[in-house]
This record gives structure tokens, sequence and C-alpha cells, in this order.
């Protein structure tokens, strides 16, 4: 008799931790908060909107509103160091009309004009010196090993990993390539073929600056100078700028 | 041995043909690997064998040519220069059409070069022809049922404690019925309610119903702390997604960088939610057709606007809407760009070893961030204040190594009062976070 009651008591104690551990592993569920009014904000923050207005949800808004295409024609707070505000403005190269079915460009400017062709002769406004240059071609390096490397490979021959893995095929190498600097920024601001424009990740100095690097990858003597301060390929410094 | 001159001829005329015929099987062998070559360097770009990409697809481009009435010979021109060809040839007119894109001149191909690409792509098998194998399906299968047994588990103990307590009840029915047919005092035993007899048997057994209360109130007090410690615990947070994305595929198998779908998580105190044109700079050519994730991957093109059939976008957006993981709450200032650029912290000291995460992503448990080589170890849970000022009283700060400007300049005063520095040092060697006012309320909180 004793026996059974402690197995009946054991028994109940057992299935009742066991209820209320089941009932917080829910995956789904952020678990308890002690205060949801102070932890939840009914402004809208970046990836954090929980549709609220005015002490209501709405459903439909959640999540909705946070990741939003900046209005047209804002420009980004870029300091107040001239010549990098003068780097940062807009692109002053339209797309073509083309651009929205091939690359999804939709509400843009558009130029009729082959901008592709027209750009290139435009020069990056990046001016490598015999003291800036490493740093840039450092900082290109980084850039191109987060943003490009997986497509375009280490050593931009067109082999990187989604390359290798089977994934991702038809990468050009860098070395042979037709386009200039300028059309290169063309191409990874608007796209071209099949790779996506990148204008909404990168910004213009950080695309002048893989730029660099890319053309490194071309030719390794790109970006050097020799001792008495010249450069060893002869169109690293060019004054005539684009923006 | 004397060989006449036919004999000798008719041996001449088989060794011949046996030297045209490896002559032969060499040169297409060469002009095949000429043409793959050529392929991979001129056209892969734009042009894929079996699918329509920026341009479209090759196999079989000849014949189809032939069959639409193009001029002869028009094709080469086309490679070459298509702007001739469409001016020359009504077809090759026709297929200007095809995209708004413009094709690239070829002027330097040959017309043997051209067609021995040509002739290589259609000598490629096509790949939706070959039955995909669908890969890690038993794998699936055995997830699924690894889940269905965990949910079984909690249902069997709640039937297990149904029957204990119907059990419990019918004892203590029959326990009654044999006490009344076996009382000497019926009139007694017919008054005692079961309540009362409940009583007395507790009364009876006095020393064990205490013990047994003692444990269970103990139990339950322990319970109720334990449920209090685990409020606001996100450890373990896996809310579903909409789309289910495999961070092991993308940031491990094809070595993608983390930065380059977080772009903003070094300038930002977001490191952002990739939106669907950064999946679509590689999704606009992997498909997934014929695999088992390929749902999963219209979700993407619907999101887009992307009309995989028409190759072509068609304005029409709906943004995917993804459940946020890990949340902080609103009166908590986490700033992603101070961490990963001043701090120079790794995502996997957070977010864990995102590249082996097979599922869609979680709030990792403070044990499994601790198994990762390179992390400081820590002890109090993922996500929590004392997680956070654990790693701020650990965490060393890089200063005077003129890569930072603000510590350089600590650096610079630190110097000025050695005692402060040698105070700073002395507790484990080390500057860290906290020394330099990690801990202060106003840093996280205002």
């Amino acid at each position: 008799m004793k026996k059974f009651v402690y197995t009946a008591f054991s028994g109940a104690a057992l299935t009742m931790s066991l209820l209320l551990n089941s009932c917080v592993s829910n995956t789904d569920s952020p678990g308890l908060e002690y205060a949801p009014d102070m932890y939840r904000t009914p402004g809208i923050e970046t990836f954090v909107d929980y549709g609220e207005v005015r002490g209501r949800e709405h459903k439909a808004w959640k999540g909705r509103l946070s990741a939003m295409t900046p209005p047209r024609n804002t420009i980004p707070f870029y300091g107040t160091d001239s010549s990098e505000v003068k780097l940062m403005l807009p692109y002053f190269r339209k797309p073509n009309v083309a651009f929205r079915e091939t690359h999804g460009l939709y509400g843009w400017d558009y130029s009729s004009a082959d901008e592709y062709t027209l750009a290139v002769g435009d020069k990056n406004p990046l001016l490598l010196s015999a003291t800036t240059s490493e740093a840039v071609l450092t900082k290109g390096k980084e850039l191109f090993t987060a943003m490009c490397q997986h497509c375009h490979g280490e050593k931009g021959d067109g082999n990187g990993p989604m390359v290798l893995s089977g994934a991702y095929a038809g990468v050009p190498n860098y070395v042979g390539l037709a386009a200039t600097e300028g059309q290169m920024f063309y191409s990874i601001y608007y796209g071209k073929g099949m790779m996506g424009a990148h204008g909404s990740i990168l910004n213009k100095k950080e695309i002048w600056t893989i730029i660099h690097h890319i053309r490194r990858l071309q030719d390794a003597n790109y970006g050097k100078f020799d001792a008495s301060g010249a450069a060893v390929v002869a169109t690293v410094s060019d004054t005539t700028n684009a923006n | 041995m004397e060989i006449s001159n036919i004999q000798s001829l008719k041996r001449i005329k088989s060794l011949a043909y046996v030297a045209i015929t490896i002559g032969l099987i060499a040169f297409s062998n060469f002009a095949s690997a000429q043409g793959e070559g050529l392929f991979k360097a001129k056209c892969a770009t734009c042009h894929m064998t079996h699918k329509n990409s920026t341009g479209p697809k090759l196999a079989g481009v000849k014949a189809k040519w032939a069959a639409g009435g193009a001029k002869e010979g028009s094709i080469y021109q086309w490679v070459n220069n298509w702007q001739t060809a469409a001016a020359n040839d009504p077809y090759a007119a026709e297929v200007s059409k095809w995209s708004p894109t413009a094709m690239s001149a070829f002027p330097d191909l040959k017309k043997e070069e051209i067609d021995a690409i040509l002739d290589w792509v259609d000598a490629q098998p096509d790949p939706a022809l070959v039955a995909p194998v669908p890969p890690g399906g038993a794998d699936a299968a055995g997830a699924t049922n690894v889940a269905l047994e965990e949910e079984s588990n909690s249902w069997v103990w709640l039937i297990m404690g149904i029957i204990f307590v119907v059990v419990i009840m019918a004892v203590g029915g029959v326990r009654r019925q044999l006490k009344l047919a076996t009382s000497e005092n019926e009139a007694e035993a017919e008054k005692m309610t079961y309540g009362e007899e409940l009583r007395a048997l507790a009364w009876k057994y006095r020393l064990q119903v205490g013990l047994v209360s003692l444990v269970v109130v103990i139990s339950l007090f322990v319970g109720l702390f334990q449920s209090l410690y685990s409020i606001n615990i996100m450890e373990g947070y896996q809310p579903s997604q909409p789309i289910v994305f495999p961070h092991a595929q993308h940031a491990g198998i094809n070595g993608i960088d983390c930065k380059y779908c977080h772009n903003t998580v070094a300038k930002s105190k977001s490191a952002s939610i990739p939106s669907v044109n950064v999946c679509m700079n590689c999704h606009k050519q992997i498909d997934g057709e014929g695999k088992e994730y390929a749902p999963q991957i219209k979700k993407i093109y619907a999101a887009a606007g992307w009309d995989k059939e028409g190759m072509k976008y068609t304005g029409k957006t709906d943004p995917i809407v993804w459940n946020k993981v890990h949340v902080l709450p609103e009166h908590v200032y986490f700033n992603h760009s101070q961490h990963v650029v001043v701090g120079g912290i790794d995502c996997k000291q957070c977010h864990g070893d995102m590249t082996q995460m097979t599922e869609t992503a979680k709030v990792q448990p403070v044990e499994e961030l601790n198994k990762i080589e390179g992390n400081i170890k820590l002890t109090r849970k993922t996500l929590t204040m004392g997680w956070c000022i654990e790693c701020h009283g650990k965490k060393d700060v890089a200063i005077g190594n003129g890569k930072n400007g603000y510590y350089d300049e600590i650096h610079r005063r630190l110097k000025q009062d050695p005692k402060l520095y040698a105070q700073y040092l002395n507790n484990d060697g080390k500057v860290t976070a906290n020394e330099l006012g990690g801990w202060e309320c106003a840093k996280c909180h205002y």
C-alpha cells in the first residue's frame, strides 16, 4: 500500500513536470517576457515591425514596412568631407529601359542611349598614389572577398566556390575581359547579363575600390609605384574623374 | 619474302585507312576539346547548353536556324556581328528580338571554331532528361520520424498519468467496498464519508504523507523558480520562416561570405535581412528545376516578380516577410558595426557556425557557441544581459595598434596615467571592454 502511494505520487509529479516542459519547447515561441510593452516598440525599427498602430496590431502590416527601399531621390549622409561627398553623389549614368526586364530596375530614370558603351571612357575617381595605393588595394581585396569572390574566385578567374560546387556557371575570367573600368562600374552598379545589380548593396566608393582590386587581379603590377614614385602601370592616376 | 606490287599496294592502302581513321578520331577529339574551351571562354557567360539564360540555349541552335529558314552561313555572320546578320537575313532579324540584351560581337571567331563550339554543345546530354536522384531523401524521412517520436513522448506520459489516476480511484473504491463489507460496526462505517476516510488514512500514514508533501512542495518551488528564470531566455528560439533557408548550402558549400547577404553589418546597427534582389543575384540562374527545393525558389521568384519562362522581371513584387530570430528588447541598444568593425568580433561568436546550419536560423544555446573554436567561452544564456556583460568583461580591446583613432586616443591617455593602465592590465594582462566603459549602463540603455 505504501509503495503504491509513493508510485502514484512520483508518477503524477513526473507527468506534471514533463507536461510543463513540453509547453516551453515550442521553437516558434520566443518564450515568456517580463514586460512585453517595454520590450516591443510600437515605432518601426529595422526588421522589427510588430505592425502596431495606436495600440492595435495590424496583422497584414506586420513585418512589411520595415525593410523598404529608401524613397526616390534621397541621398544618404556621408559626412562633410567634400571630396567624399562628391564621390558619393548619385551615379550620373542611367540604366537603359531594358534593365527593367533584365535586372528588375523598375522605377528608375532611364536613358535611351547605350550607356554601357558610353561608360567606356569613365575613369576611377579614387586616385592612387605611392602612399595610399596599398591601403586602397587592401580594402579593395577585403570588399572583393566579401562581395565578389564566391562567384568570380579569389584570383578573378571565374572559378569561385559557387562555380566549383557546380551551383553556378558562366562566370568570365577577368584576364582578357574587354570591359574598361568605367564599364566595370556600370556593370557592377546596374548588373550585366546574369549578374544582378549591386548598386543596392555597395556604395560608389566601395565599387571603385573593388575595381582597383579587379585591375590588380588583371595585372599584378597595377597600383604599384617604383622608387621614384612613378606608377608602374601608366593608367593608374588619371585626372579626368568620372562621377 | 617477296611481295608483289599489288600486295604491297593493298597493305599501304589499309595502313592509310588506319592512319586516316586515327587521324579523324584525334581531330574530332581535338575539335570537341577546342569547342568546349571556346564555349567556356566566349559563350558561357551568357549562354547555357540546355537552358535559356541571358541568351537562348545553344543546343540544337544550328538545326533550329536551318529549320527556321535562315540563310546559309547567316549563323556565322551572327556570331561575328549580330547586327550585320540581322540586316542581311530576316530570320536573324527575328532572332534579335529574343531579348532586349544585345549579344556581344565576336569578330575573331572563325567558321570552323563556331562549328566546333556548336558541335560540342550538341554533343552534350540534356541534364533535364537525366533522372535526378533526390539527395538526402532518406535523411529527411529519418528526421521527421525523430520529431514524431519526440512529439508522441509527452502523450505517452499524459496517458500514463491518466491511467494512474484511474487506477488510484478504482482501487480506492474497491477498498472502500471491501471495508464496508468486513466492517463490524456497520453504522459507524456507514457514517464515514470519502473525505473523512481520506483524512483518517492520511493520519494513519502521517509520516509518509508529510514527507511526500514536503517533496512535492519543494519541487513546486524549484519548478516555479526555474520557470521564472526561463523568462526572457531566447535560447533555442527558431521561428519558422516563409522560406526554408539552409545556411549550410549558401555559406558553407557555396562559400558565400556572410557580409554579401547581410551587407549592412559593417555599416549599420542592423545586420540586415537581404532584400530579394540580393537573392536574385544568384537565383536568376539557379532555379532548382527538378530539385526538391524548387518550390522554395519559386517563392523568391514570386517575391521578386521574376517570370522564369519569359526570363524577365514583371515588376510585380511582394516582400518576403521573414521572422527576426535574434530580437533584443527595445530598451537595449545593440550596434552590429561597432562589434564587427571596431571590436573585430566574428559572426560565429554570437550566431554560431552558420556554415554547418542545415535548418533555419536559431538562437544557439551558449553551450553550442562555446564548442566553436576561437569563440570566447561564456557561461550565461545566449542573448541575456549576463551574457553581454560577461563577454564585455573577457574580450580584450586592441588599443594603440593604430587601426582605430578612438582607441588610439584612449591608449595615449592611458599612457599618461601608468597607475590606471597597470591596474587595467594587472587583472588579466589585457585591457577588456568593461575597463573602457563596457559596463556603463548608458552604453546600451538610454
